[in-house]
């Protein structure tokens, strides 16, 4: 029995910040740990104490720092050390307790074939394996073919009769064997639509171990988790039985201590479930849990346990109250094939309210650098069922604005809203494999930029009429005897806006109403229904700047056109002398393609050279110059008919 | 007179008011319209808005010009003159605009075009403003040559204001955005900077079909003088632009780049106060017609800032109102008639107009005057010798002048008052003001009187029409007699605007003529 009055966090970003708030409110003293980047990072400064660290995975300089600061226990958050053996291991050598199992049950859980085997002493299904040599007759198709050594897809069949197994075992061996150069298989039983669906078990150094019910993080993508929530939808009583047993015996049988993670893939066509992996630490969405259960701390239980006490829980208290799901923010563009985002989050609206959780480390004005996880919080609702908890996300996400940064909120709000997700549970309800099955622009479009276009624009004009405050000159549009004249934007094209004194007006002939507009935030009725957006328009004294605008989670940027910049149509394609000379060099033929800022030849004159570039890409049509040709000023050396515009000059 | 149905009330000026501005700022034919912008060209008005910083407001410059001119009685076939000019910011600077309508006569110059235009680049030249020239103009209206070509306020003045402007440091910038003709190809010519918009802008002294004429070459427009040429060989011009809005932004990137510093204002400037009245409550304290009196205080407590007046001889010469107030921050002093001109009130005067020249402080006269007091008594103590020194001192006053008409302006009073001859800064009329030598009533009985036919009734009912046609403030701003008629309800805007234009150029030190003694 210890107990734990300084706790280091060896972990960053919302996580560490969640942790924090706990053994705060538990009058915990808490050291952060930071690397140089982070040095005024939110988990620093929300710290009691902080040190800097090579890296936030160097395992000796964090035992290192949590002796000399004289902490009781380390808690690993999730991700960098929070799996590692060799960690718990040099953490119980130097007397310090780490939030978590032993590492030997980290070891033995972080194995597969261990854990597969930990399982099935368990009595734990796991996902029926064949030897590939086997007659495939015997097998329940369809199976999965696959490379032991494998991964990306390499060497990997989906095989549906015994017909084709032959073929296909050997096409995926002769795959295998280029690719990684062993052609050892293993068969496996294919789930043709499954669910992921995991139970979240805490357990003490007593050997008590309780399950705090399921969660359901069937929308992934690539195995990245997207919506998470609790309990798993349309799965029964009996079901919920079964499965969360299954994990409370798992556990058991490995004396788990600490907050843990039993994943399971559930066949939507059969109800039978598999169990997959077991993760040994707190899990990114447990917020869905401790919300869908009264408010239990997790992280409180998990200290609790790390002192050696008995577990507060009873399994018999715990019941499902209503329905919770938590949405990944990130910074990514999902309409741009998931490309990692990075810049600064000028400026960041967080949804709050009742039944609303964020856990984020995102704040105005920060870097967003692709250095560490992309994940820059977590948007948590939680309803009195599931239909109303889905309706309050797509609410706190509409009300989620990252500008300066794209995320995947808009496509958060998209999937949220739309109906493979609503019907999970259901027919049509979307599997583990739907995200990346379905051609997203398509199914989860992102909201058009047409109002968007309005936001932005009655935003600017109102911007602009702020110029001038205070003398006559305020730009109001004052006409004499008129009403006040239209203000004409420069958004990504000129956008006119009508303005009356009354917060109406009109947009590109489209009726606006102003409900609000304060702090950024902006109400309208746009066109007969209420928009609401978060609106930063950084102008010039000429109205031409950017405005960003972020609506439904999606960010927006319009930028005025450079009218100013030079025009290359400008250019008519006769490249001239521009002083008498001599040709030195002619580097293309007549016919020829070439590229802009390609050098066609080359003018001696003055004593300076003078390169003769293409002044866009396209053929030479001309070419009048010879090495050592004089030529005098304004001879036609070259000339170039434009890509695509050949015949037309 | 006074048995006739009542004339109307100030509103319904004001309305009729809008509704003719609203008209001639269509501009010319529907169909010219239509011609216009299907080439992918701006309206004039479209032009202007969008040179001026976005927002921007625009203080037009006789919007009714040659109103009920050159057609039939009651028709206006040049709206505007054909020309728009005003005061609006570019980059957060004043600056004078010119620009034609090509839709209106293709833009061609008549005599009120012409003056229009000289009147812009007066505004310009006594305020410091650069100028910008919006070209797209068949240059003079070549029916009435005599009237726009020979004169010294003629056509030829245009160019002549362009060099001296130019040469005192003030930018003239020109963007050829259609024709450019002739003697208007000087426009951009004389230009510090000039822009063209290709295949659309053309600048010649000569025109095809003159060419042809006098030399027998066959030649097109965009040959002759358009962008390409322009802007690659000949020089004339500086910059090309794809279109209208293109080379309105190029326009303004060339006002973001004179960096001339802003002066200081000549006064000081202050926080801004709203009156404690609506400006719209002003309907209600004026009466329409000019022979009903009321106390001018109700319209300058609906003028000023916070409503406060410091009053200067209140007791004294009490039909002219003076005293110091200010306008949108502004100082100014106020003269204003409550009442017609007595001795008293013209010396009350010009003493007050001295002290707002000895301190630099802008004078706005508020005119609503019928005259000078007349007969003998008044004759033999001197009213004229009085009037002199108001005269005096109004004529030589160095501060700038702002005069609104807003209600009667009659003969002498005129004068004393700051009329278009004295050189107010601006000069604006209100809706129900009226502008004669005298009344027609007076003049009808003047002329019956010397002509021998003192109660003819049909002698005197044409000169009485004559006088109610004339002292109209539409035919008034019709001829530029002033820069133009405005809501009451927007006279502190105007004068707001009015002053902060006035404030980029210095004021002088002031001197006098000889006050009669």
């Amino acid at each position: 029995m210890i107990q734990i009055r300084t706790l280091l966090i060896a972990n960053r970003g919302e996580i560490a910040l969640r942790v924090m708030r706990t053994a705060a409110r538990l009058g915990i003293r808490t050291v952060a740990v930071f690397t140089e980047p982070d040095a005024h990072a939110l988990h620093v400064r929300a710290a009691d104490d902080s040190v800097q660290v090579p890296s936030y995975l160097d395992v000796e300089a964090i035992v290192a720092t949590a002796v000399a600061t004289g902490a009781q226990a380390v808690h690993p958050g999730y991700g960098f050390l929070s799996e590692r053996a060799p960690f718990a291991r040099a953490l119980e050598a130097a007397g310090v307790r780490l939030v978590g199992p032993s590492a030997d049950v980290i070891d033995l859980m972080g194995r597969k074939d261990a854990a597969r085997e930990v399982a099935e002493r368990a009595g734990v299904p796991v996902v029926p394996s064949y030897d590939p040599e086997a007659d495939p007759t015997t097998f329940t198709f369809p199976v999965l073919v696959k490379a032991a050594a494998g991964g990306g897809g390499k060497g990997m069949r989906v095989v549906r009769e015994a017909g084709e197994y032959a073929e296909a075992i050997a096409a995926a061996r002769r795959e295998a064997a280029k690719a990684f150069g062993d052609d050892a298989m293993l068969v496996e039983r294919y789930v043709e639509r499954g669910r992921h669906v995991e139970v979240q078990v805490v357990g003490d150094d007593h050997g008590g171990v309780v399950h705090l019910f399921e969660r359901d993080c069937s929308a992934q993508r690539r195995h990245q988790k997207v919506l998470e929530e609790a309990p798993a939808p349309g799965i029964t009583a009996e079901l919920r039985h079964r499965i969360t047993s299954a994990a409370v015996d798992l556990a058991r049988e490995v004396g788990y201590s600490g907050a843990g993670t039993v994943e399971f893939l559930l066949d939507t066509q059969s109800d039978d479930f598999y169990f997959l992996e077991m993760n040994t630490r707190l899990q990114v969405e447990h917020p869905v849990t401790e919300a869908i259960c009264g408010g239990v701390d997790l992280v409180e239980e998990q200290l609790r346990v790390a002192e050696g006490h008995p577990l507060s829980l009873e399994q018999g208290d715990l019941v499902i109250h209503g329905h919770a799901i938590e949405a990944r923010v990130y910074a990514e563009d999902p309409y741009a094939g998931f490309l990692p985002q990075a810049g600064t989050a000028s400026l960041v609206r967080w949804p709050g309210g009742a039944g609303v959780r964020v856990d984020h480390a995102l704040e105005s004005g920060q870097v967003v650098s692709t250095s560490f996880d992309p994940m820059l919080g977590k948007v948590v609702v939680h309803g009195p069922d599931r239909e109303a908890a889905r309706l309050a996300l797509v609410d706190a996400l509409d009300r989620t604005s990252v500008l300066g940064l794209t995320t995947n909120t808009g496509f958060l709000r998209a999937l949220a809203a739309s109906d493979a997700f609503r019907d999970v549970g259901a027919p049509g309800g979307l599997d583990t494999a739907w995200l990346d099955r379905v051609d997203i622009p398509a199914e989860l479009p992102a909201p058009t930029d047409e109002v968007p276009r309005v936001l932005a624009a009655w935003t600017a004009a109102m911007v602009r009429s702020l110029d001038g405050r205070g003398t006559a000159y305020v730009a109001d549009g004052f006409r004499l005897g008129a009403d006040p004249a239209a203000t004409t934007v420069e958004l990504d094209r000129p956008v006119v806006v009508h303005r009356r004194p009354d917060d109406t007006g009109t947009v590109d002939g489209v009726e606006v109403r102003q409900l609000s507009a304060a702090d950024h935030v902006l109400d309208l009725v746009v066109d007969g229904t209420r928009v609401r957006a978060v609106v930063d328009a950084r102008l010039g004294l000429d109205g031409r700047g950017v405005v960003e605008v972020a609506h439904r989670g999606q960010l927006f940027r319009f930028t005025p056109p450079d009218r100013l910049a030079g025009h290359a149509d400008d250019h008519d394609g006769d490249l001239l002398a521009p002083m008498p000379g001599t040709v030195l060099d002619v580097r293309v033929e007549a016919g020829q393609q070439v590229q802009e800022g390609q050098v066609l030849g080359v003018l001696e004159a003055m004593k300076m050279e003078l390169a003769m570039k293409a002044p866009y890409p396209g053929t030479v049509t001309v070419v009048d110059a010879a090495v050592g040709r004089q030529v005098p000023l304004g001879h036609v050396l070259f000339h170039v008919e434009q890509a695509g515009q050949e015949g037309t000059a | 007179m006074s048995t006739q149905t009542p004339p109307p009330d100030l509103r319904s000026l004001v309305a009729q008011l809008r509704e003719r501005l609203a008209q001639v700022r269509l501009g010319g034919s529907e169909a010219a319209r239509e011609k216009h912008t299907s080439r992918g060209k701006l309206l004039v008005r479209d032009r202007v808005d969008r040179l001026l910083d976005p927002g921007s407001p625009f203080l037009e410059l006789s919007p009714l010009a040659a109103y009920g001119m050159y057609g039939a009685p009651g028709e206006t076939p040049v709206p505007s003159a054909g020309v728009v000019g005003g005061i609006g910011r570019i980059h957060g600077r004043e600056c004078v605009v010119v620009a034609n309508d090509a839709t209106v006569k293709g833009g061609t110059y008549y005599p009120m075009t012409v003056k229009k235009h000289l009147r812009a680049q007066t505004v310009a030249a006594e305020n410091n403003l650069p100028c910008i020239y919006l070209v797209d103009s068949g240059g003079a209206f070549l029916p009435m040559q005599d009237e726009v070509f020979p004169d010294r306020e003629h056509f030829g003045r245009i160019f002549f204001n362009q060099a001296n402007m130019s040469a005192r440091g003030i930018p003239q910038i020109a963007s050829v955005m259609g024709s450019c003709t002739a003697g208007g190809a000087y426009v951009p010519a004389m230009s510090d900077e000039t822009v063209i918009v290709k295949e659309q802008g053309t600048i010649f002294l000569g025109g095809p079909p003159l060419v042809k004429a006098a030399t027998g070459e066959v030649v097109t427009a965009e040959e002759l003088g358009g962008g390409e040429v322009h802007a690659r060989r000949s020089g004339v011009v500086d910059h090309l632009a794809e279109d209208d809005a293109h080379a309105l932004a190029i326009v303004r990137g060339i006002v973001d780049t004179l960096s001339r510093p802003r002066t200081a204002a000549p006064w000081q400037v202050r926080e801004v106060e709203e009156p404690l009245e609506a400006p719209e409550s002003i309907y209600d304290v004026v009466p329409a017609d000019v022979r009903t009196p009321y106390d001018v205080r109700d319209v300058i407590r609906r003028v000023v800032d916070g409503s406060r007046f410091q009053e200067f001889k209140a007791l004294y010469g009490e039909t002219l109102v003076c005293g110091f107030a200010h306008v949108w921050g502004h100082p100014v002093g106020i003269v204003a008639n409550n009442g017609i001109l007595f001795s008293e009130s013209a010396l009350k005067g010009a003493h007050f107009v001295e002290l707002c020249n000895q301190r630099g402080i802008p004078l706005v006269f508020l005119q609503n005057i019928s005259g000078f007091m007349v007969g003998r008594e008044y004759e033999n103590n001197g009213i004229a010798r009085d009037g002199a020194k108001l005269v005096t001192a109004v004529a030589c006053s160095v501060v700038p002048k702002l005069t609104v008409v807003i209600g009667g302006s009659y003969g002498a009073g005129n004068y004393g008052m700051c009329g278009r001859a004295y050189d107010p800064r601006f000069l604006w009329m209100w809706p129900n003001a009226r502008i004669s030598v005298m009344g027609g009533e007076q003049a009808a009985s003047v002329l019956a009187t010397v002509a021998n036919r003192p109660d003819d009734e049909d002698f005197k009912a044409p000169i009485r029409a004559q006088y109610e046609e004339q002292g109209s403030p539409y035919y008034a701003t019709a001829r530029l007699w002033d820069d133009g008629i405005i809501d009451p309800a927007d006279t502190r805007r105007v004068l707001g605007m009015a002053l902060a234009t006035c404030a980029n150029a210095p004021v002088p030190e002031p001197s006098y003529g000889i006050f009669r003694m």
